[in-house]
């Protein structure tokens, strides 16, 4: 192989770790338990104890409050009004978790996508951001969204964090039915 | 000339993949509103609630004391006084966790620098360490800068001088990310 062949391949190779490490995509699903509607106010319940399974962001201020700031803000655009007198209709909690994932790349390699020998597996870190509304007088949970995507170097880049919280939070919140 | 190529491209690609696993890979979150320099001296907090700890690492006197004297010696050096008065500007507590994680060796097949029989395992399983170090203002009680350093540990929970040169270049690169002190 020539010189400039080889390195042909390690930017096609290069390229194509970046694309699969790339893939920032965020997944979002939820789950609607009861109708929304007769729902206005929310506090905050109490915060989750659970490890987020990254000793990085357990305990973390600036993690927590990106996201308590974003999900207030994204429940305001939605007309949901933040009531700390003790009377809120709806409580609401977070959960994240970072867990290491094997990507055995199936998809790309029955598609040909990559050639034999790039076909190999990688792995990244995946992250779950939970949100859930409940309702403080029957605990019954009303609503949870979800969003899991790569955050691949994303913890240890603050304002990458950040804008990843924000998008994440945004497209799962954006999963509300509407009120108005 | 080709072959010379080849070989310069093999070293390089052996050095990178070489570098991936000795090297010590250090991050931080800090408080950007704050202005670090009004902290003048510092003590030791009360450990984290979280049982995130390992207690190969949390019960081994040997790295508390590395852990302990390395950020002393580096906050020393930024002008930080350790003080046992009870009124300190800053607490500090650290916490060690060990994890398994599961490393893919794709750079050696990729290239083809290895051969069918003597490429080296795909799929290697490591234990990653993260030594998590907090700063809370002792004020206001809240988390004005987390910094981390994680690396691979099975070397080093088995020798000494290992570890006690890996705490220090640790400590003192997760000590590079503070902002202006003093």
């Amino acid at each position: 192989m020539s010189a400039r062949l080889k390195i042909g391949a390690l930017i096609i190779a290069a390229a194509s770790i970046w694309l699969g490490a790339g893939c920032a995509t965020i997944k979002v699903s939820s789950y609607v338990g009861a109708d929304l509607r007769p729902y206005r106010t929310y506090d905050w319940g109490p915060p989750d104890t659970w490890s987020t399974g990254d000793p990085r962001l357990d305990h973390n201020r600036f993690f927590d409050e990106r996201v308590r700031a974003q999900i207030e803000a994204q429940l305001a655009r939605r007309g949901f009004e933040k009531n700390v007198s003790g009377q809120p209709d709806l409580l609401v909690h977070y959960h994240a978790s970072v867990s290491q994932e094997i990507d055995i790349r199936q998809l790309d390699r029955s598609l040909s996508h990559c050639a034999e020998r790039d076909c190999g597996p990688f792995t990244y870190d995946k992250g779950t951001l939970f949100i859930d509304l409940v309702d403080p007088h029957t605990d019954t949970l009303i609503w949870r969204g979800w969003a899991e995507g790569s955050v691949d170097g994303a913890i240890d880049n603050q304002a990458w964090m950040e804008s990843r919280i924000d998008a994440a939070v945004a497209k799962i919140l954006a999963r509300l039915p509407g009120r108005l | 000339m080709r072959r010379l190529q080849h070989t310069v491209m093999a070293g390089l690609v052996g050095i990178v993949i070489a570098g991936c696993a000795s090297t010590i890979s250090v991050s931080s979150h800090v408080d950007r509103s704050l202005n670090f320099e009004r902290y003048r001296t510092f003590d030791w907090g009360p450990a984290d609630a979280l049982p995130t700890g390992d207690p190969r690492l949390d019960r081994d006197p040997f790295f508390k004391d590395h852990v302990q004297g390395a950020v002393e010696r580096g906050l020393g050096a930024r002008g930080l006084e350790l003080t046992s008065s009870g009124a300190p500007d800053l607490l500090i507590h650290y916490h060690a966790n060990i994890s398994q994680r599961i490393d893919v060796n794709r750079a050696d097949r990729a290239y083809g620098y290895c051969g069918a029989g003597d490429c080296p395992p795909d799929i290697v399983r490591y234990e990653a360490g993260t030594l998590v170090l907090d700063f809370i203002d002792a004020r206001t009680n809240t988390l004005v800068w987390r910094g981390w350093a994680q690396h691979s540990v099975e070397d080093m929970l088995r020798n000494r001088d290992r570890m006690a040169k890996t705490i220090d270049q640790a400590v003192t690169e997760m000590l590079r990310q503070l902002p202006p002190m003093r």
